[in-house]
């Protein structure tokens, strides 16, 4: 969230000394850890997004739901079925992170809750304050952002050819018809 | 059967463990008899460990733990000395 070890380590103080105080508040026999979420998502609204000003919306350009698929297949001239045989597996957790953290904030935490800490999109809806759907559409396009961020790092890191990224979906079965689609289901 | 363009929008459902029984059985009847999709849902499926895995190594500072017992420690005194007064007799 906070983008900064220093940061983050007084989110996650403040949030637990709150989540401590209003414990009485928590209603047994539901989730704990999004509960804890919730604070940490309020406490940094409250304390620490505000310091820094409104969060920009910025303009996200449309890339593809499969985007790393069809950039290491197009690589490697075949389907690629896991990314452990790809360029990919050599980015370290350091790596990682920063694509992370390139992603516009609502989008950062989202899919950090959902494919991080594994929680469910009731739960991650209840943490941010969202409806369910809005949950769903920040996944849908908080995802897509990722994989661009990840192959940035990739080619940061050396570990690709450096081929221009193309911004128009390749060609190749399945995946051409899922450009444009949404979350709606 | 769904077709290749619904199994694929059930993809990320899917892998969020989101998706109704009658719906998980259909995404699996798809890929059992689609190899395309079955790619991409492999390798979706990795990316998504890799990212999990690769985040979990990093844990938290053991200074930010002494940090969080102090702070935790102050709240408790701050609590016990608030509700002292109303409380007949002290635990």
């Amino acid at each position: 969230m906070t983008r900064n070890p220093s940061d983050a380590e007084d989110l996650v103080q403040d949030a637990l000394v709150r989540a401590y105080r209003f414990y009485d508040r928590f209603e047994q026999g539901t989730n704990f850890r999004a509960w804890l979420f919730k604070i940490l998502t309020n406490t940094y609204i409250n304390s620490y997004r505000r310091k820094q000003g409104r969060p920009q919306e910025s303009s996200l350009e449309d890339t593809e739901d499969f985007f790393l698929y069809n950039q290491l297949s197009q690589d490697r001239g075949e389907q690629v079925t896991a990314v452990e045989d790809t360029v990919l597996d050599q980015l370290g957790a350091d790596a990682i992170q920063r694509a992370i953290d390139e992603l516009p904030p609502q989008f950062r935490t989202t899919v950090q809750m959902a494919d991080v800490e594994g929680l469910s999109y009731a739960d991650i809806a209840e943490a941010t304050g969202v409806a369910k759907g809005t949950v769903m559409s920040r996944l849908f396009r908080g995802r897509r952002l990722l994989q661009r961020a990840l192959w940035d790092q990739a080619q940061a890191a050396g570990f690709t050819s450096g081929s221009k990224v193309h911004l128009e979906p390749q060609d190749n079965g399945v995946v051409a018809q899922l450009e444009g689609e949404a979350t709606k289901r | 059967m769904i077709n290749c363009q619904d199994c694929a929008k059930a993809l990320n459902p899917y892998l969020d463990r989101e998706l109704s029984d009658e719906d998980i059985v259909e995404v699996r009847r798809h890929l059992d008899a689609c190899g395309g999709c079955l790619h991409v849902f492999q390798f979706q499926e990795s990316l998504r460990r890799l990212v999990r895995v690769r985040c979990q190594e990093q844990v938290a500072p053991e200074s930010l733990r002494r940090r969080i017992s102090m702070s935790l420690a102050i709240e408790q005194t701050r609590i016990v000395q608030r509700r002292a007064p109303r409380a007949a007799s002290p635990e």
